[in-house]
């Protein structure tokens, strides 16, 4: 069985630690900057295809392979402390749930598999304004934000932070990436709340946030 | 008939002047009464108040006392955060691990003041409509209750990564669960309605929902003072309902109008209710002439239309602040004109 097919049984059977010993086996002797590239990010892809294609997977599953590739990029940042790896770096995100919505899980997942791509998440958590998304966006230098919201009315709080970034001058500098469990029995509406796009799945918003900031980037090379 | 009636003869699947009617309207109580949600949901005369409004604008044949879980989060200790047009939210859960939850006191159902407030809600409920119109309590499943106590993640750690540590809590969550949920049936509510999310195949996979949720369930609702609906939450609940056949004292279960009825009906046999209807989202999204058409459509599904145990409800969360009241009356209407076996 090779190392994707082996980790994906793991990660179906909620073998955390099984499935840490494995991919620490296999950074060992292939290297960690491997690791990330050739084996957790098609991993993560396959499970998020399957995640959204049948009933194979379950949200349990899809958090038992973020708590995976958690507990790898805690390795993989032990060994950059030694100078021992170098692993791409796409820049800043900001994530974080809208102004009045709690639902923390999508988020966190998000924020796990969007580092394991390679990104720098400041993570916002709960609630977060809409000045305080765009007033961390700014600081960091972050082509996205990632928003998100569980319910129909907290959804209509992003129209509050679109409204802020056309305010400011911002859209299009700064992509709003717009997901959370209401997105998916509500086609449209990522539109219908000012947002760039949307993705499925936490797992699905590594290769959005990608299209988005070249977006960002091409609008910045516009004159 | 009165509703009532109308609901004991759907339960005996004995003949009825219409199909019974029961939407999510907990909230919009306080939209009819223009109520404050800070008020509507510590006040129980006040959410009285609602549940009177929505009987006389819509004549459901049940009520719900508060749908409000997070109060129940809230009574063990996490932050609440109140808003204008949504009910209460968990903030804060109270605790972050095994250890908060061996450490932690279970509130008082005798003294809490908000388990005091369904309590009181239910009471005034029930009395103010007697022997009319039966009221449900709302609460949630033994195996959703931890969510609310130390937050999604949290719970789904244990319930993956320890699973002794996950069955720990599910003995005290249930302790619990029996305690007040007996409370509520002794104030006057009819039936408990228990929304279990995690027992969705879209939410856990079969393991641990047989393992875990069914063996908490069963000895919960074991001990119930009355019976039980369990309800899908909004999400898929056909590929588990298998495990979730054969309950003591339960007599009914809400699922997605799209699921297949008579692969339902064969999994769960002829005796228990099934509630089904649009998404109280849907309803507040489509126009009147939309919800009466799919109510019809709901009604006049071949096998749905010769069940004889279906009552018309809306399905997921409570129906939405913003819903237009006449999309409700749609419902209503769609009720009345196709007749209780969809002729």
């Amino acid at each position: 069985m090779n190392i994707q097919k082996a980790l994906i049984a793991m990660i179906q059977q909620a073998d955390r630690h099984g499935a840490g010993q494995l991919l620490e086996a296999w950074g060992d002797e292939h290297g960690y900057e491997r690791l990330l590239i050739e084996v957790l990010e098609p991993t993560l892809l396959t499970i998020g295809e399957e995640w959204l294609s049948s009933e194979a997977f379950t949200l349990a599953q899809a958090y038992v392979a973020a708590k995976v590739a958690e507990d790898a990029l805690l390795k993989i940042a032990e060994r950059k402390k030694d100078g021992a790896i170098s692993s791409p770096n796409r820049g800043a995100v900001v994530i974080g749930n809208v102004e009045e919505d709690f639902h923390s899980l999508g988020r966190r997942m998000l924020g796990i598999f969007l580092a394991s791509d390679g990104w720098v998440v400041h993570d916002l958590g709960n609630d977060v304004p809409a000045d305080t998304f765009v007033d961390k966006a700014v600081e960091v230098g972050a082509r996205v934000i990632g928003v998100s919201a569980m319910m129909l009315t907290t959804a209509h709080n992003i129209k509050q932070l679109r409204a802020e970034l056309d305010r400011r001058g911002l859209s299009g500098h700064i992509q709003l990436a717009v997901g959370g469990a209401v997105f998916l029995v509500r086609p449209g509406l990522d539109l219908e709340v000012g947002g760039d796009g949307t993705a499925r799945t936490a797992l699905e918003a590594m290769a959005l946030f990608r299209r988005l900031s070249e977006a960002s980037a091409r609008k910045e090379a516009t004159p | 008939m009165k509703s009532s009636e109308r609901i004991l003869a759907t339960l005996e699947g004995k003949p009825v002047d219409r199909r019974a009617f029961i939407p999510v309207l907990s909230l919009y109580g306080a939209r009819l009464t223009d109520c404050p949600l800070d008020r509507y949901y510590s006040d129980p005369a006040a959410y009285c108040a609602g549940q009177i409004a929505v009987h006389k604008e819509f004549k459901p044949d049940m009520l719900l006392g508060p749908f409000a879980f997070a109060l129940i989060g809230a009574a063990f200790g996490s932050e609440v955060k109140l808003s204008t047009v949504q009910p209460p939210n968990v903030r804060r859960p109270a605790i972050a691990s095994l250890a908060g939850w061996d450490a932690l006191v279970l509130p008082d159902v005798e003294a809490n003041h908000h388990l005091l407030y369904f309590r009181d809600a239910i009471r005034i409920m029930a009395n103010t409509f007697g022997n009319e119109v039966p009221v449900a309590a709302c609460l949630p499943a033994p195996i959703d209750i931890p969510a609310l106590v130390m937050g999604m993640e949290g719970w789904l750690e244990l319930v993956l990564f320890d699973r002794p540590g996950a069955e720990r809590v599910l003995e005290k969550v249930n302790t619990f669960l029996i305690r007040f949920a007996n409370c509520l049936f002794s104030e006057g509510a009819m039936v408990a309605v228990l929304p279990c999310g995690y027992a969705s195949p879209a939410v856990l996979n079969r393991e641990p929902v047989a393992s875990l949720l069914r063996p908490a369930l069963e000895q919960a609702l074991g001990q119930l003072d009355g019976p039980s609906v369990l309800h899908h939450c909004g999400a898929p609940l056909l590929g588990h309902l298998d495990i979730l056949t054969g309950l003591p004292s339960a007599i009914g279960y809400a699922l997605n109008y799209d699921e297949n009825l008579a692969r339902i009906r064969q999994i769960l046999g002829p005796a228990p209710v099934l509630l089904s209807g649009p998404l109280g989202t849907s309803v507040a999204e489509m126009d009147a002439a939309q919800v009466k058409e799919v109510c019809r459509t709901i009604l006049q599904e071949r096998d749905r239309a010769k069940d004889k145990r279906f009552i018309l409800a809306t399905l997921g969360a409570d129906v939405p602040w913003h819903t237009p009241p006449e999309n409700l009356q749609a419902m209503g209407e769609a009720l009345a004109e196709v007749g209780w076996n969809g002729a």
